[in-house]
């Protein structure tokens, strides 16, 4: 338990250093700046984005595309959640906003999960080539 | 691999010589069988109708993959389905130098008899078999399948 717990804070560091970094940079670019609300709530749906990607593990009976699928429905209910509450505490979010905050989501995710569909299948036909490889070797 | 096969009527002890460059498992192999002690498994039919109660030696070089349903395990062949007596774990250590690797909680595949690795749309990765069957390489055993398959790579050289 306490290792799943290191690693969780460790990949959500990891993923929050990313994603600030990102951010700071599309700020400089745009010349945009952001509020220590957003940031905060930028930190609250990294952990929670990140805790649902870390129950992969939970969806072993399921196909990939369908883990991805379940990951993303889950994450935006666990965002809508964080977002209800930090509108009840600060001020109340906007529609517009609303929508903003799941589209920032939603593009890396799509993007992400795009990668991992092509590892999966670039990983499959390195290990075929091996398994000729050594399928050869033994003849 | 050049075999050189010398009868001497009258040798007071049969021996082998192998010269090898790096022990691959096909090495390890000849060295269990000169030792005699490559393994076989002793297994049943699965299906009762079939079973007389003798037990059948089975090769691993024929099995295309091991299934553990039930708290059983079978072995698939060409032949057929045979139940054997083992566990799967016993059977992944002691058939690692074989080609044996862990795909999932309940299979060893036999990594000579894949003929086709293919991932399909829903991203699960299945390994095809000659006999035109297929397995699923579990997502949370692809990196250990990946690895095995790098080692035996590295280890033939």
């Amino acid at each position: 338990m306490t290792e799943r717990i290191k690693q969780y804070l460790g990949d959500l560091f990891c993923v929050y250093t990313i994603i600030s970094v990102a951010g700071a940079v599309v700020n400089l670019i745009a010349g945009t700046k952001t509020s220590n609300e957003n940031v905060l709530v930028m930190f609250l749906i990294c952990a929670a984005a990140t805790f649902v990607l870390h129950l992969h593990r939970l969806f072993d009976g399921v196909s990939p595309l369908v883990m991805i699928i379940i990951q993303y429905l889950a994450a935006c209910i666990l965002i809508g959640v964080i977002l209800l509450v930090a509108s009840a505490l600060t001020r109340p979010v906007t529609l517009k906003g609303l929508l903003e905050y799941y589209r920032s989501f939603t593009i890396p995710y799509i993007i992400l999960a795009g990668l991992y569909y092509y590892r999966v299948f670039s990983e499959t036909r390195k290990q075929e080539e091996l398994i000729r490889e050594i399928q050869d070797m033994e003849r | 691999m050049k075999l050189n096969l010398y009868e001497i009527k009258n040798v007071s002890e049969e021996h082998a010589d192998i010269y090898y460059a790096g022990m691959r498992p096909v090495i390890k192999q000849l060295i269990d069988t000169a030792k005699s002690e490559r393994p076989v498994l002793q297994g049943r039919p699965a299906d009762e109708d079939q079973d007389d109660g003798t037990e059948v030696i089975l090769d691993p070089a024929n099995i295309y993959y091991l299934d553990h349903i039930d708290r059983r395990l079978f072995a698939y062949t060409r032949d057929g389905v045979f139940r054997l007596m083992n566990t799967l774990s016993s059977c992944e250590e002691m058939l690692w130098n074989y080609g044996f690797v862990r795909v999932s909680k309940s299979n060893l595949i036999n990594i000579y008899k894949v003929r086709q690795l293919k991932p399909d749309v829903n991203m699960r990765v299945y390994a095809f078999f000659d006999n035109g069957e297929r397995i699923c390489v579990n997502r949370s055993y692809r990196k250990s399948f990946g690895e095995y398959l790098r080692k035996m790579r590295r280890m033939q050289g």
